[in-house]
This record gives C-alpha cells, structure tokens and sequence, in this order.
C-alpha cells in the first residue's frame, strides 16, 4: 500500500476540486466586478495544485530513495491506542458539555485524561477534579459571569443544585 | 522641538499625579493578564473598561485604556511561550520562537527578552508619536486600500521564508489557511460562502479557535501520545523566573530596532495593526537572517522581531486617532469612543486646543511602557509558576482552559467544537511536516487581503495595474517578490548542497 504521504495531496487535489463547483453561483450580485467567489476560488485553484506539486515531490522521493526509504520516513512512532483516547476524549467533552453542562463534562473529562495522561494516584486525580472543576465554576461562573453551558435534563437541575451549593448564584 | 519636549516635561508631572499613574498601572495590569488567557483579546479587555471610564476625565480614562493596550498587546506573549498558547494572533511569531526557546529550557531567557523587547518597541513608538507624530500621519493618510493591500500581502509573501518543510508543503498549509477565512458571510455582497447549511458556519470561522487549537490541542496530544510520555516531559521546570537580559539584547540589538521600525511603520496605517506587523518583521528578519534554518527551532532575533514590532505598533496607530482623529485599529476605535463621550474630537486641533492632555497621554504611554517592565516580569513569573506543575495536571487543564477559551469568544459551543477539531488537526499536521504557521497566517490575513484588493478593484474599475502603478504600492509589492524569489533561492542552494 502506497504510504500516507503519497495518498494525501491527492486527497487535497480531490477535496479542492469537490469545493470549487460551491463558487460558481456566488458571483451572480457582482454585475461585472470581481465578486465573492474571486478569493475562494482563488484559494481553491492555489490549494489544488500546492497538493499536486506535493505529490509530485513526494512521488519523486519515492522513486529516488525507493519505497522502503519513503516508508521509514514516516513520523516517529507514537502510542496509537492513546491518541485514539485522547482524540475521543477531547471531542467527546466538546460535544457533550451542552448535554451534561460544562461542570460534569470537565469533571469527567479531567479524570478520564489524567489517567491517560499517565497520573494513576487516586486522591490525586480526587483532588484535581474537585478543586479544578470548582476553582474554574467559581472563577468563569462567578467572576466573569460566563453563562456555561448548564446541560439539559436532569443534568441542568443538578448543574443548579451545584451551583446553590456552591453559593455562585 | 524645544516646544514638544516641554509639552511632554508637563506631560510626564501630570501623568506621574498619583490617580493618574494609578490609572497605568491598573490598566497594565488588566491588559497583560487579559491578553495572557485564550479567547480574551486585548481589544475586549479595552471594551470591557470603556464603561468604567465615563466617570473618569478624559486624561485618566486615556491612560487606563493606553494600560491595557500597551500591557495586553504584550500578555499573549506569556502564554504562547510557557504553553504554547499565544493570547492573540499578534503573540504568534514570537510563540513560534519563544515556546521552543523554553522546551530548551531557556524559558527565563524568552520570557525576559519578550518583556524587554515589548518594552523597548513600545517606549521607541510612543517617543515617535510624540516628536514625529504630524508629518507621519500626513504621509499614511494618502494611503489607500492598494497600499493595505500590498502591505498584507507582503505579510503573506513572508510566509515563503517560514516553513523549514517543503515549498508545497507550505503552500498548502497557506492556501487551506486562506480558503477557511472565506467561509461564512461574506462582507461586501452579504452572500454566504460554503456554510454547507449549518448556521453557525454563517459567521465565519474565528481565527482564534483555529490559533487556539492547532498550537495548544495540538501540542497536548502530541505530548500525551508520544512514546516514552510518561517520563517527566520535556518542560523546563523549574527555573523559568525571568531574567533581566540586558546584555543578551546587545547582539540582537538589529532585530530589535528593524522590530520596532516595522511596528511604527505598519502600526502607522490605518487598519493594519500590530497582526500584520509581528508577522511582517518576523518574516523579514528570516529573510535578512544569516541563518534561516533557525527560524522554528528557538532563535531570539525572530522573537525580538516579533515583540518589538508588536508594541512598536502601538505608537504607530495611535498617531491616526490624535493627529487625525481616525482610529488607526480597533483598540484605537474604542479610545475615539472615549474621547467623544468626554466631548473631545480628536484630529488636528487636538494638538492646539488640548496640548496638556494630549502631551499627558503621550508622556502616559512612555511611561506604560517602562512600567510594563516591572509589571511584565511579575506576571511572567507568576504565570512561570504554573511550569512546575506535573505535565499532566498541566496538560488536562490546558485543554480545559482552551475550552473556555473559545467558548468565551462569543458564548457559543460551535467555537469549541471547532477549536477541539482544529486540535486534532493541528496534531496531524505536525505529524506530517504541514506547518501551522502558514495556515495561521492564510485564515488572518486572507480576509484582510481579500477586503482591500476587491475594495481596490471596485474602486479602480477591475484596473490590476494600480498596484503597480502607485508608488508605495509597486515598492512593497517589488519587495514581496524579491522575498519570495531570495527563499527560493536559497532553498535551491540548499537542496544542491544536500
């Protein structure tokens, strides 16, 4: 199989010529002057053939230096179930803080990330996430008055239970 | 001459009056750590003490808005070099030097030539401002959007000097850069631009969620995912108090000057800004470098660069709205809103009508200045402070506070969602040798770029030869050429000798 650094410009190539048909009917206001789909297209044309001439230099490396020497220069090796995690974990908070409220979410996430992060010590995860997740409430809640997402549900009447609790209403 | 320098000796006795001083301190002290957290730019912090102002007179009000000018185009600074996080898209050249400095371990270094740096580019352009002030305004204001339009593209052009990776590789990161600042409504025309229906696509993507989660998100996972992360990371940390580098800033005494010469001059148009002239100077330093390929891996001259540039800018936009009563960039808008709510109008006669106060701001803003230094390290050491805590606790937060960062950009979740994707995007591109830089600049200044050229066009009947028929325009444009022919030269020499 041809690596990653072969198959993606091309990828790019095809992303890019899959958008530029998007610019076609945005000019139709302009009457005659450079309209707003001047610069996207612009921006399109110079991504597709940026990811052609990476293509080209990376296929010319591959023939100079062989596939074996294309394939060992690949990025160092990493630890693939983690970044795995790590992606799920991040994208997870980001998309369940409205559903849970950003308390329960960050408290969750500061724990499911610190063991990933390699801290195994349970008080110490305890202590992270309580002081943390309360530390920032009171300080984004409390004194800048960012209206945090509460969550929905159930999740929002504890989100508020919380927060009497914690007197920052 | 002799008239100025008494008007700014009266200047310095009324800004040294203790609410005054007061008033500097305060809000130099609002501005850096505003500018040091995410998602709260220097211009917010500049609003959310306009309110404050309106009992205050004018002189006070002035001065604590210039505090948090001078202090919050420095505080992104701290950040970006402790965490890679810059607090603003101006703070991210000398992040790009400066947090690669500290994972050497020479955070008190970067951080002390950041202070110094700031300082120095700032004292420099409010002394500009106050003994050069009128004749300079006079030349910029016949700029128009052809001269803005060159000078962002000389920004872009420096992108070719940035990338140690491949041309291509950098004119990808560039272009994709460039294309998702066209997504949204569109400003001219109203008309929207690859929304793909969602709604709220319609307002565009923030570059401060791209900046905050190609760099930091980006920057977690690669240190979680790394093999071998479990060994104590590669923070420095335990001497990152700042030092006072005075003499480090003797042999960089060139990029410190060429910093502060490009922050006063790019400063000094109108709607340019300290954005443009951190990634201009920082660009041009690499090109006039001895040694390019050490741009990326840590170099001080690139960090001088950047910094000073970035708050040699100030003097320069500020000299827009005294002389001329045109704000010079958004931060300066907002100061015109305060001298109009004290019913003063700013332009011309300011300079005859209300020369004490005028030469009591000026006097105030060298003097933030040299405040800031004192006040800069304090921070810097509180925010250095943060480096001992165990990688990571350090790491969990970081995304957290990125989180909040791009949710308090306009209280939208949409921003974190796109700020967390961004992250692992970022993560890829480190990956696979696409540099980030490049993309950072395509999404800040391709908008910036696109505005004057189309406003350029309308104005000149689809006329592409006004850029190179104007001047200024046709010399800074010639010099983008140069720049990107010289890189590609010299990585034609490189690549020969192997």
């Amino acid at each position: 199989m041809p690596p990653l650094r072969l198959i993606a410009p091309l990828g790019g190539v095809a992303l890019a010529v899959a958008l530029y048909p998007g610019t076609w009917g945005l000019d139709a206001l302009a009457r005659g002057q450079l309209g707003p789909g001047f610069w996207p297209r612009m921006a399109l044309i110079g991504l597709a053939g940026a990811c052609a001439a990476k293509f080209v230099e990376e296929w010319r490396r591959a023939r100079r230096a062989g596939v074996i020497a294309a394939e060992a220069a690949e990025p160092a090796p990493i630890a693939r179930a983690k970044l795995v995690a790590g992606i799920v974990s991040i994208l997870l908070y980001a998309l369940l803080a409205p559903w849970l409220g950003f308390a329960l979410a960050t408290a969750v996430f500061v724990a499911a990330f610190l063991v990933l992060c390699g801290m195994r010590a349970l008080p110490a995860i305890v202590a992270n996430v309580v002081i943390g997740t309360i530390g920032l409430l009171y300080l984004f809640v409390k004194v800048v008055y960012l209206p945090l997402p509460k969550g929905d549900g159930p999740f929002e009447a504890l989100t508020l239970v919380l927060y009497r609790a914690l007197r920052l209403f | 001459m002799g008239e100025i320098v008494a008007n700014l000796g009266l200047g310095f006795v009324n800004a040294i009056q203790p609410l005054n001083f007061a008033m500097i301190v305060l809000g130099l002290a609002i501005g850096i750590v505003a500018g040091a957290l995410p998602g709260i730019t220097m211009l917010n912090s500049i609003v959310l003490v306009l309110p404050f102002t309106y009992l205050m007179g004018i002189v006070p009000a002035l001065l604590l808005m210039i505090g948090v000018y001078c202090g919050g185009v420095f505080g992104g600074s701290i950040t970006g070099i402790l965490f890679n996080i810059p607090g603003d898209p101006m703070n991210v050249p000398t992040t790009w030097e400066g947090y690669r400095l500290s994972r050497q371990g020479r955070t008190q270094y970067a951080l002390g030539l950041a202070i110094m740096s700031s300082a120095f580019g700032g004292l420099v352009s409010a002394l500009f401002l106050a003994f050069l002030a009128p004749p300079f305004a006079r030349f910029a204001l016949g700029f128009s959007t052809v001269e803005f339009f060159a000078v962002v593209v000389f920004g872009l052009a420096s992108v070719s000097v940035l990338g140690q990776s491949s041309t291509a590789a950098t004119l990808i990161s560039l272009f994709a850069g460039v294309f998702l600042g066209t997504i949204g409504t569109e400003a001219q025309y109203g008309v929207e631009r690859f929304t793909l229906g969602v709604p709220f696509l319609k307002t565009g993507v923030d570059f401060v969620t791209v900046l905050i989660g190609l760099f930091a998100i980006g920057e977690v996972l690669e240190q979680v995912v790394a093999v071998g992360a479990e060994a104590p990371s590669e923070r420095p940390a335990a001497r990152a108090v700042p030092r006072l580098p005075l003499l480090d800033l003797w042999p960089l005494r060139w990029p410190l000057l060429r910093g502060t010469a490009v922050g006063i001059a790019v400063g000094g148009l109108a709607g340019a800004g300290a954005t443009v002239s951190s990634f201009v100077s920082y660009g041009l330093e690499k090109q006039i470098s001895k040694r390019p390929e050490l741009f990326g891996t840590g170099h001080a001259g690139g960090l001088v660069a950047s910094e000073s540039s970035v708050n040699g800018s100030t003097g320069g936009a500020m000299i827009h709205l005294l002389t001329l009563g045109i704000p010079g960039s958004a931060a300066t808008a907002v100061m015109m809103g305060a001298f109009l709510i004290h019913g003063i109008q700013p332009g011309p006669l300011l300079f005859t009508r209300q020369t004490e106060q005028v030469y009591t701001i000026i006097a105030g803003m060298i003097l933030a200045n040299v405040v800031m230094i004192a006040l800069g390290f304090a921070a810097a050491l509180s925010f250095a402070l943060l480096m001992r805590v165990p990688a990571p606790i350090l790491n969990t937060f970081i995304v957290v506070f990125c989180f909040l960062g791009a949710y308090a950009l306009r209280n939208d979740m949409a921003d974190v969602w796109l700020t967390m994707l961004f992250g692992v995007c970022g993560f890829f591109m480190r990956r696979y040798d696409l540099p980030i830089p490049p993309m950072v600049m395509g999404i800040i200044l391709g908008p910036m770029a696109e505005q004057y050229f189309l406003t350029s066009m309308v104005s000149h009947d689809n006329d592409l030869t006004i850029f190179f028929t104007r001047p200024v325009s046709a010399v800074v444009l010639g010099l983008s050429l140069l720049m990107i022919a010289w890189a590609a030269l010299r990585k034609t020499q490189q690549r020969a000798r192997g």
